[in-house]
């Protein structure tokens, strides 16, 4: 399963740090058509190495990874419990316990360890386990494996943050969440739990369950039998999860070094392509050094990371090489302006829209976009691996992704006319624009605190806007510190922020409640209408089983929120990675899942 | 003495309680919880209440406190919210690494900085002492992660000579290969720690001499024909440690602090990294524990420096 981060100042942090300040000029010749030309480069998912392996190396030598991080990882091995990205690539040779095999658009697929069937009329899932599925210490893995993850997931004592009310679509899994069942009754075993198959029962079928990372089907299995004494609470920190742990993937685990190293070697009892490479390491590089520990070839490339392990900043030092050809792809993920627009109902458990808020009126915020210039702010910070973003879903959904959208580009006239249509005028021989009323207008922008480079980015656009006449000011007087602008936002109700920039990781199935549905607690700036809540139900109602009518409505939809400016892409930008030219088989595509068995090398030492 | 001593470990008692009642309440008055920004599109906020209730972050401050203390009794710190493990194992794994380089670097530090300080108060105002105190208040002047950077880049990255990043090879075999790695890799950051920590022992140990040799006692041993070298060894030496004895405790128990630069440069997973990322995850279990930990550990610096003085020097009497 392709998991999404969790600690979002980790993402936003990798999105916007890599902005730099130089360029970041007033461009202040403003006409409908002075959007800046972005030259966005354009990466290979693969690096086709057209040398032969080297069968000796490949045997004998070591594939040198980095994950790229300021802080040692946790060492959790257990996808459903860890709740960070640095773990899931220190134990992706591995293969994380994934269940399925997906396709570019990440819909599930079959072939991997286990295929799987959806029965719409029946309300099941049938999931099937190939016959010589096995774990990396040699036992088979089995059907109660599968069940195992859902108890781990539910079990009310269990300190994973990946579990939701989602879930509960499971017949019997609100039961045994609460306690009062001591097992899952909507999951069951034809053949015995020592069997190949596990049956689901839903209450209700979702289109999104045909696509891996959704919120009804968990994608990865359990050892049940080597961790079944464990107690569940305390599972984190047993030594099977964090020393000794099993994996079914092609590599198994040599070693650990606590939050800096993991080193690997082929399992023999990996049911698909066997591993080639002798051993494979991966070591933690701070942001700091990552650039000097490729320069001087101490590594092969990056882990890779689905939002992006490096940043525009480093592909600026590191474009040109030697011994290296880079590889990228769309990221999950992509950064977003969001305005307050009401508050949550802790009572009904909805957002609900105020229209007397500051930000109500949709011709002010879509001036307030259409005032900044993140064309030029991405083409000249970004690198060329950063772009504007022109809808709220990014291009790795390459079926759902609305390219024809336009978004905001720069439109100074467009963004002076809206606010005098909609009254925001100067008065009194002000040089700030009041509100429709006559009154002050003061709107509080709130931003996190990152490199002096972004922060001058955030200065950009607090300029831009001052020039359209708005009396935009930072929450507090400057960008805030990670936990206290979340601290903020989270907030049922808060009025400190008028607007915020702010980042999402994504999950590999892109349905959008619970980002902006009415119900999300995560919608934080209230964005609630009556056509958002259609469109997002649309996404995976009964008619969205037709993958057309799904595309046809995320576009639909895309095409509503960049209308309706309530949230606002403001970038998105490449996954990339540098990959040394002695490696043979790079492919960081979705579809590719045999990732670490594809890979060879050609020569011993790094070129 | 020894009932001094023990009268100091009481007065210790109510200072640590009312440290911990501190650090605990300046803890909880931070923004944000440990679950704060735990958010994705497919987290369920339902479930992060789940664990803040589970925890206990709901329950009032001094009820959460009061838990605190009666698990602690009990030599449970708690688990860390950010590493799921118990705090003890925690910072059980950072300290070993944190001693390992700390002690390493120390014990470099007095092996340049003694015959530093000692060729340089003997040679007081010529060539050598000149250029002994220019090197100290070079190096006093540059910023500590300023050499750490450009010594990794130059040895580590450059020329390949040590390893740049964390404290053990990934390879490593057990025993004498665990132990070598573990040394290979202390081998940067500790040389430079100790070539531009050194200012404070030369600098003392030097003024130290230098008042020691127009003392009265060293001009009567001169007078009676004590060779020079004798001296120095027996008289001068001796007497001019003093000042440095009595940072021997706060350094001593300061090893566990951990070098917050060194760490992040080498990716050295320390107590001082520890210690910082605890403070952004707000790790609560992990920021208590470690300034518990560290303010004890000054207490009893502070005691440890008093008893060294008092071996040391038989004219201080700790009453």
């Amino acid at each position: 399963m392709v998991k999404t981060k969790t600690k979002l100042a980790t993402v936003a942090v990798t999105f916007l740090a890599a902005l730099t300040l130089a360029g970041c000029s007033n461009n202040s010749k403003t006409s409908s058509s002075d959007s800046t030309k972005v030259e966005k480069v354009n990466l290979s998912t693969a690096y086709k190495n057209k040398a032969a392996t080297n069968k000796n190396a490949t045997k004998n030598g070591t594939l040198k990874l980095a994950i790229v991080n300021n802080a040692p990882f946790q060492g959790i091995t257990d996808p459903i419990l860890a709740s960070n990205s640095e773990d899931a690539q220190a134990f992706a040779p591995g293969g994380q316990n994934n269940l399925f095999n997906v396709d570019k658009n990440y819909k599930i697929i079959d072939g991997g360890l286990a295929n799987q069937k959806l029965d719409r009329k029946a309300k099941t899932a049938t999931i099937t386990l190939r016959s010589n599925a096995k774990w990396s210490n040699g036992s088979p893995v089995t059907a109660k494996d599968i069940e195992y993850a859902y108890e781990v997931l539910g079990n009310k004592e269990s300190v994973t943050q990946q579990y939701s009310s989602d879930y509960e679509n499971i017949v019997g899994m609100a039961e045994y969440h609460k306690g009062t069942a001591d097992t899952i009754s909507g999951i069951t075993f034809p053949d015995g739990e020592t069997g190949k198959v596990a049956v689901i029962q839903f209450k209700k079928m979702s289109p999104s369950m045909k696509f891996s990372g959704n919120s009804f089907i968990w994608g990865t299995v359990e050892p049940y039998d080597y961790i079944k004494d464990v107690p569940i609470a305390k599972l984190a920190s047993a030594k099977q999860v964090r020393k000794d742990p099993i994996f079914v993937g092609p590599y198994k685990l040599d070693k650990v070094v606590e939050g800096e190293s993991t080193s690997w070697s082929p399992n023999k009892y990996y049911y698909g392509k066997k591993a080639q490479i002798g051993h494979i390491t991966l070591n933690v590089v701070s942001m700091n050094n990552i650039d000097k520990a490729l320069q001087s070839k101490k590594y092969d490339s990056v882990a890779p990371s689905a939002a992006g392990a490096l940043g525009g900043t480093n592909y600026k030092n590191l474009k040109n090489l030697k011994g290296y050809t880079k590889v990228g792809a769309p990221a999950l993920g992509y950064s977003y302006f969001a305005f307050n627009l009401g508050h949550y109902d802790t009572k009904t458990g909805k957002n609900v829209a105020d229209p007397n808020k500051k930000m109500a009126n949709k011709n002010l915020r879509q001036a307030m976009m259409y005032a900044l210039n993140v064309d030029q702010i991405s083409n000249k910070f970004g690198n060329g691996i950063k772009w504007r973003a022109n809808t709220l879903l990014p291009p790795v959904f390459k079926k759902y992704y609305n390219k024809d959208a336009k978004g905001y580009p720069l439109n100074v006239k467009k963004a002076n006319k809206l606010l005098d249509e909609a009254g925001y005028k100067k008065r009194n021989g002000s040089k700030w624009r009041s509100d429709p009323k006559g009154k002050k207008l003061v709107i509080h922008f709130g931003a996190m605190t990152s490199s002096a480079t972004t922060e001058a980015t955030y200065q950009d656009y607090l300029q831009q806007w001052h020039k359209v006449g708005l009396n935009v000011k930072y929450t507090n007087g400057k960008p805030m510190e990670m936990n206290s602008f979340y601290d903020t936002l989270q907030k049922p109700s808060q009025n400190k922020m008028d607007l915020w920039l702010g980042a999402w990781s994504l999950s590999s199935e892109p349905s959008q409640s619970q980002l902006y549905g009415d119900t999300a607690p995560f919608n934080m700036g209230h964005f609630a209408t009556a056509k958002n809540t259609e469109l997002i139900n649309k996404m995976n109602d009964s008619s969205a089983w037709n993958d057309n009518t799904r595309t046809k409505t995320f576009k639909e939809w895309q095409e509503y929120m960049n209308e309706q400016a309530g949230v606002v892409g403001e970038q998105f930008n490449y996954a990339w990675q540098p990959v040394n030219n002695r490696v043979k088989g790079f492919d960081i595509s979705p579809d590719n899942n045999e990732f670490y068995s594809n890979l060879t090398l050609t020569s011993s030492k790094l070129k | 003495m020894w009932k001094t001593i023990l009268r100091r470990i009481l007065i210790m008692i109510p200072e640590v309680i009312i440290l911990s009642l501190l650090v605990f309440l300046l803890a909880k008055a931070m923004p944000g919880d440990p679950f704060t920004g735990s958010i994705n599109p497919k987290a369920d906020p339902a479930q992060l209440h789940h664990l803040m209730k589970m925890n206990g972050l709901y329950d009032p401050w001094y009820q959460q406190y009061w838990n605190w203390v009666v698990h602690l009794f009990h030599g449970d710190l708690g688990n860390s919210y950010q590493y799921q493990e118990p705090v003890t194992r925690l910072i059980g794994s950072r300290a070993v690494n944190t001693l390992w380089l700390a002690v390493f670097t120390t014990i470099l530090t007095y092996c340049f900085a003694l015959p530093m300080g000692m060729y340089a108060a003997k040679h007081e105002g010529k060539l050598p002492d000149s250029i002994i105190r220019i090197y100290t208040y070079v190096t006093y002047c540059i910023p500590f992660f300023v050499i750490l950077i450009i010594g990794v880049w130059i040895f580590g990255y450059v020329l390949g000579w040590f390893p740049t990043t964390g404290s053990i090879s990934a390879t490593a075999g057990p025993g004498f290969s665990s132990a070598a790695s573990r040394l290979y890799h202390i081998l940067l950051p500790g040389i430079l720690g100790a070539l531009f920590g050194t200012v404070n022992v030369v600098q003392y140990l030097r003024s130290e001499v230098i008042d020691a040799k127009r003392s009265d006692y060293v001009r009567t041993a001169r007078s009676k024909g004590v060779p020079s070298k004798d001296i120095y060894r027996h008289h001068i030496f001796r007497n001019s440690l003093l000042p440095i004895a009595a940072f021997a405790g706060y350094s001593i128990t300061g090893l566990l602090n951990g070098s917050l630069f060194t760490e992040t440069v080498f990716s050295y997973p320390g107590m001082g990294l520890l210690f910082i990322n605890s403070i952004s995850y707000r790790d609560y279990t992990v920021i208590t524990a470690l300034v518990l930990i560290y303010g004890i550990l000054n207490l009893l610096g502070t005691l440890l420096s008093d008893i060294i003085l008092s071996i040391v020097d038989p004219r201080i009497r700790i009453e």
